[in-house]
């Protein structure tokens, strides 16, 4: 049930058109040059294409059914270079188009780099606390699907619907300069299309819009199951997540199958528009024509009549007039479905949950490492917080444990530092200065913490180490691992510290990855280094060892130590004792210990509590 | 290709009369379009040869053509309507049914499948290259069956009407054919190659989103960035190589329909000069040659189509094909697990190199130095070691000595060869995975949870469990505290991989999910590592008599913990160095006597601290009721 949530609220409603038209012609602007090539390209073979049917008049009036001024002459003469005129015609019409198509695409792939790129710098951005609601799957589908959507307006020539137009505002006008009743009467039908057009846009858009949002559910279910697939099966629930899948895969299906019926009623109708105009044009047509037999063209134009020529040139332009529109009804609906994606990825980039950045950072000199949290309360979401006015200080080169049950809040004090997220109450400061007021990049370039979720990119190990380091060459990466006894567990990896890492380093140990999490935060000795867990599952001897090197390299610096295991916070200067958000006790080893009474009591409460656990 | 695609078939049958009844109407449709310009050529050849004809007796002849026209079109709208929702219909539903098939091999692969393979590249098959397989069961088959009828049905009309220019028209039509070809395949290439790019992309997208808190820790956003470009760039390339192809290979049918047409007009043109041929006859032969030209400039977007869809149906298929890798040998007697012994006899693990694993295809980007390894790993060596029914037997060692592997073996979640691993003397591949799996509770290191409310993830094997049970579960991983902190209890959602939870309450949500099953075989691997001392001595404390009835497997690094067992071995470098119970190693004085010393030393000091944290951990909130703790 719960797998298919409500989306969340990134799914903005589509706005008009013309909004997100003019938002994507941000990204396409910088490189209109492209565009305006292909534009003059498509002008160009559109006269070319429109010179074709004139030229084809001229070969059956002159030559193949002569009209009576040119019968009698019987010679062919020109009929071979009027054959030769529309070979070059409709070779550079091929061309300009092969060519206008390329460039086209070129202008569009590069908006949309710009695009996918601007996507993933806002993500990058964003809040944390906006990924603790919006699945990842879904954020996929908006840099991947969505933006693909788009390249599919721009590779089937969506854009091309401008030149279509002024192809077709040119074709009416020489249609209406060849005979404008005839234009008039063929043209009768065109409203009745353009009204039912109309009335089924509403339907298309609404079915687009549908489409996307299953398409999303979809890719998050698709995602979250995908990476909790052994879990499944382990736990024999394939039938159940079947069953989710299931229903989510009728949904989209069925919500496709909406855009497929309103496409096809669609193109149905526009082809149907053609044959009647070609029904209307003979029916006129060929009484003019009629009356117009055996004149010169200029006897039939003053008689009101046609040539046969004429009719034919006609129907051919009317052709040419329906193809752009038949066209146009099917790019609407991949229009549609570019713009409904659109719509998302602008709503995407209109999300505001991004860490406000102070307008002029406070910019303080080298840190000393002071830590202040004065009453600071903060709560996840609403409902009580997780934090309860919580008020320490640390000291310069101080080194300070946290410890607590576990939930206690330990690691959400070290996100507000690092303000990943921000407090609700109070305020942190380190040097003196709030650290809202820090240059964000700035702030985390003076913290460096080891989180309790380790997070390895793929690549090497090496890599791993350096990333986002370019000061750090690869000797002094090789010398930071030394230094952590990194080479205890790359001397057994057959590509040492060049061992690839695999996504999530799932090839590794969760040892191995904490060690290397490790030395990323380390090879750059930060004047503050925070640790959460940071050796939960490495093994005692090197945990000793490691202990040893911070030591070492975290010399007179501050460090903030969260842990579990009391062998690793025995060396630190201070101890503060966290629950359920709150500060219980706060003191050196030995201080804490003389406080001896109050122990004494809880001990026995705590051993008759074991002991009702014992039977229990 | 068309060997690539067999796999189709099954599918695309599932919907033969869709496909039948929807070609069908294409045939009608295409028919009674094509009587158009019979209809309009006709009346105006009969006009111009009968330029005597009674002006009352023409009117009618164009007046029943008109009606003629306007009657097909009429007729022509409804079944083109149908012909398209059938079609284009089925290959939605096609496209449903192929990602069904798809999750199904998705719900069987082997667990090691997705450890090797990142989710954004199986996403971006499910998704993406589905898209692309879709066209061919929908816009492709119907612009194929459309142009087809339409060569069905001109070619002849025109060979009738006159043989000679017919055959002259069509005379170009093999060598370009020949041409399309090539660039076909050069399409089908580069297809694949930007759809594995476009995976690489999808791919980049959720490990940066995933380790989102880490890249904005340490400030990884501009070379996130970059990693992040580079793929892009590569797959703006490939993208516009395909356009390149694309467009080149329209502009050639293009120009064959333009060849033939000049054919038929200037030969054709002449004749009817000389008189050999009639006027209207011309002039249908035009047209229809015209008619011809639209499919002839949409068989090449046919033709790239059915290769990019052939490349995309190629990659799903490194999926739909994929080796289950869970051998599972038929013996014909009934299975069972009953007590839970287990036995385990010269168990080697070697990952085979890198660059040999059956792994998703992804782009050839290459940002990072160095190569694939290309040796293979041991990382178990020999190991045999039996666990009575009902006993406890820990597993010690350094960090990558080899446990986790061992874990993961037992749990069938990595596969060996037969004949390494017993379960109450059955060989582990023997039993059948549903027997296996409702008796194993196995608790990986990393917890994972799913998006779903806190009740729903620890009642994930038993989804009918009762809430009380459910509770029980809690109680047991010590977990019940931690409720009322949760914004709404049992029904919290935990957010994707359970980033709403702290590290602790992960694992315990983890532990608890198996407590609720009972399993007879219990498996946890350094469940506890996130977990308070105080908080794990109580989980073991009631775990003790849980486990007591049940074979425990039982991995951790604080000694401590695992003690009590019946047997503990120590691995090292992926062998067994040392085994026996607590007070044996110790004598032995090995490795294992070593590490306990070393965790000793600080015993003193870890105790008090232990002590006081356990106490503290136990104080009242400030401000609650004093009296609940006096
Ligand atoms: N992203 C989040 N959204 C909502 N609630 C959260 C989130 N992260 C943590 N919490 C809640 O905040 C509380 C404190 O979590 P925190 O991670 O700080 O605990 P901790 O002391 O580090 O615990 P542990 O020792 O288990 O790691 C927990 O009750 C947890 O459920
Ligand atoms: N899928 C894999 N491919 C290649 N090597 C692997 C793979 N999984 C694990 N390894 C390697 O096997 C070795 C043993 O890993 P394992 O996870 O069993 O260690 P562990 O003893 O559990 O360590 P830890 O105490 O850190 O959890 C490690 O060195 C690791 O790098
Ligand atoms: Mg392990």
């Amino acid at each position: 049930m719960s797998a298919r949530e409500v989306p969340p609220k990134d799914e903005h409603r589509v706005a008009f058109d013309a909004t997100i038209a003019r938002r994507l012609w941000v990204y396409l602007a910088p490189h209109q040059r492209w565009v305006w090539i292909s534009f003059g390209l498509l002008l160009f073979t559109s006269v070319l294409g429109l010179a074709q049917p004139f030229l084809m008049k001229l070969a059956l009036d002159r030559y193949v059914a002569p009209t009576p001024e040119y019968a009698g002459d019987g010679s062919l003469d020109g009929f071979g270079w009027l054959l030769v005129v529309m070979f070059a015609c409709a070779l550079g019409e091929l061309l300009g188009r092969a060519i206008q198509t390329y460039t086209l695409t070129l202008g569009g792939q590069n908006a949309l780099l710009d695009l996918r790129l601007a996507v993933f710098r806002h993500l990058q951005r964003l809040s944390s606390s906006f990924f603790d609601r919006t699945p990842i799957g879904r954020l996929i589908g908006r840099v991947t699907t969505d933006i693909e959507s788009l390249n599919e307006m721009f590779a089937s020539g969506v854009v091309t619907i401008l030149g279509d137009l002024v192809n077709m505002l040119a074709i009416l006008g020489i249609l209406f300069w060849m005979d404008w009743r005839l234009t008039l009467i063929s043209l009768v039908a065109a409203p009745v299309l353009v009204l039912t057009t109309l009335w089924i846009r509403g339907r298309v858009r609404l079915a687009y819009q549908t489409m996307v949002t299953k398409r999303s559910a979809m890719n998050a279910y698709l995602h979250e199951q995908s990476a909790g697939m052994p879990l499944v099966q382990a736990f024999r629930r394939e039938d159940r997540t079947r069953a989710a899948f299931d229903a989510i895969n009728a949904d989209l299906c069925e919500a496709q199958l909406g855009t497929v019926w309103w496409e096809s009623v669609l193109s149905a109708l526009t082809d149907m528009l053609s044959s009647v105009t070609m029904a209307l044009i003979l029916w006129y047509g060929g009484g003019l024509a009629l009356k117009g037999l055996g004149m010169s063209e200029l006897q039939a134009d003053l008689a009101g009549a046609v040539t046969l020529g004429t009719l034919v040139a006609f129907l051919q332009y009317m052709d040419r007039f329906f193809g752009p529109l038949n066209e146009l009804s099917l790019k609407y609906t991949v229009m549609q479905s570019a713009m409904t994606a659109a719509a998302r990825i602008f709503g995407l980039l209109d999300q505001t949950a991004v860490t406000p950045e102070p307008d002029q950072p406070a910019t303080p000199g080298p840190a000393a490492g002071a830590i202040r949290f004065e009453g600071v309360t903060f709560g996840y979401g609403e409902g009580t917080p997780v934090i309860h006015d919580l008020s320490f200080e640390v000291a310069p080169g101080e080194r300070v444990a946290f410890v607590g049950a576990t939930g206690a809040g330990k690691s959400t004090l070290l996100k507000l530092l690092t303000r990943l997220y921000d407090v609700d109450a109070g305020r942190i400061t380190l040097d003196g200065f709030d650290v809202r007021e820090l240059g964000v990049k700035d702030l985390r370039t003076r913290i460096g913490i080891v989180p309790q979720d380790v997070f390895l990119f793929s690549g090497n190990i090496l890599e791993n180490i350096r990333l986002g380091h370019p000061e750090i060459t690869e000797d002094v990466a090789r010398a930071a691992a030394r230094d952590l006894h990194l080479e205890r567990i790359t001397d057994r990896l057959p590509g040492g510290l060049m061992e690839p890492v695999r996504e999530r380093g799932s090839n590794l140990s969760s040892g191995e990855r904490q060690l290397i999490a490790f030395a990323r935060v380390l090879a750059v000795a930060p004047p503050v280094l925070a640790l959460d867990e940071a050796t939960s599952n490495v093994d005692s001897e090197m945990e000793h060892l490691l202990q040893e090197a911070v030591a070492r390299v975290m010399q007179g610096r501050t460090s903030l130590i969260i842990a579990h295991r009391l062998s690793t916070i025995r060396d630190v200067d201070r101890i503060v004792v966290m629950h359920k958000g709150r500060l219980v006790e706060e003191g050196t080893h030995d201080e804490l210990m003389a406080k001896r009474g109050f122990f004494w009591r809880l001990h026995q409460l705590q051993y008759a509590g074991s002991e009702d656990g014992g039977d229990a | 290709m068309f060997d690539t695609l067999r796999p189709l078939w099954p599918l695309i049958l599932r919907y033969r009369w869709h496909y039948v009844i929807g070609s069908l109407c294409i045939i009608a449709s295409q028919a009674l379009k094509l009587q158009i310009p019979r209809f309009f050529w006709g009346t105006l050849g009969e006009l111009k040869q009968a330029g005597d004809l009674p002006a009352a007796e023409a009117r009618e002849l164009i007046l029943w053509a008109s009606i003629w026209i306007l009657a097909s079109a009429l007729l022509i709208a409804p079944i083109r309507t149908a012909s398209r929702i059938l079609i284009l219909g089925s290959s939605r539903r096609l496209s449903a049914d192929l990602l069904a098939d798809v999750f199904e091999r998705m719900l069987a692969l082997a667990p090691s499948f997705y450890t090797r393979n990142p989710t954004g590249q199986v996403m971006s098959r499910a998704i993406n290259d589905r898209e692309y397989v879709r066209s061919l069961g929908g816009a492709v088959f119907m612009y194929m069956a459309e142009t087809g009828v339409l060569y069905a049905i001109t070619v002849p009309l025109m060979l009738l009407i006159d043989w000679q220019l017919a055959l002259m028209a069509l005379a170009p039509y093999p060598i370009f054919l020949v041409l399309a070809r090539r660039i076909a395949l050069r399409i089908q290439t580069l297809s694949r190659a930007a759809q594995n790019a476009l995976g690489e992309i999808s791919e980049k997208v959720d490990e940066s989103l995933s380790g989102q808190m880490v890249i904005k820790t340490l400030n990884l956003e501009d070379a996130d960035l970059e990693r992040f470009r580079l793929r892009s760039e590569h797959y703006r390339a490939l993208n516009l190589s395909v356009t390149k192809w694309r467009a080149l290979l329209i502009s050639l049918m293009m120009g064959l329909a333009l060849l033939s047409t000049l054919l038929v007009l200037g030969v054709g043109g002449s004749r009817v000069v000389s008189g050999d041929l009639d006027f209207g006859e011309f002039g249908v032969l035009l047209t229809y040659l015209a008619w011809l030209a639209v499919p002839t400039r949409t068989l090449g977007f046919v033709i790239s189509s059915l290769r990019r869809g052939t490349s995309a149906f190629e990659r799903l298929r490194e999926i739909l094909d994929h080796d289950l890798e869970l051998f599972h040998t038929e013996t014909g007697t009934e299975h069972e697990v009953r007590g839970g012994s287990l036995r385990v006899q010269n168990l080697s693990v070697t990952f085979p190199a890198l660059v040999d694993e059956p792994r998703l295809a992804g782009s050839e980007v290459q940002d990072h130095v160095g190569s694939e390894r290309d040796v293979p790993r041991r990382v178990l060596d020999d190991v045999s070691f039996e666990v009575p029914a009902g006993t406890t037997t820990a597993i010690v060692g350094h960090t990558g000595s080899g446990k986790s592997v061992l874990a993961r073996v037992l749990a069938r979640q990595l596969e060996v060869d037969p004949g390494a691993v017993f379960i109450d003397d059955q060989d582990l591949t023997e039993v059948p995975l549903d027997v296996l799996r409702a008796q194993i509770g196995y608790v990986p290191q990393d917890a994972f949870l799913f998006s779903e409310p806190l009740h729903d993830n620890v009642a994930l094997g038993n989804p009918d469990a009762t809430e009380a049970e459910v509770l029980a579960a809690l109680e047991g991983a010590q977990f019940a505290e931690d409720l009322d902190q949760l914004p709404e209890g049992l029904r919290t959602l935990v957010g994707e991989r359970g980033v709403n939870l702290s590290g602790g309450q992960r694992q315990r949500t983890a532990l608890a999910r198996v407590l609720l099953l009972s399993p007879r075989l219990l498996i946890l691997d350094d469940t506890l590592s996130a977990v308070d001392t105080r908080t794990s001595e109580a989980i073991l404390e009631h775990l003790r008599p849980f486990a007591a009835e049940r074979t425990t497997i039982l991995i951790a690094h604080r000694l401590s913990s695992v003690a009590h067992a019946d047997q503990i071995l120590v691995l090292e470098e992926g062998r067994v160095v040392e085994r026996g119970n607590h007070e044996e190693l110790l004598a032995l004085d090995g490795r294992y006597a070593s590490t306990w010393r070393l965790q000793e030393r600080s015993a003193h000091d870890a105790e008090r601290a232990a002590r006081l944290e356990a106490e503290l951990a136990d104080l009242p909130a400030p401000g609650a009721d004093p009296e609940a703790t006096s």
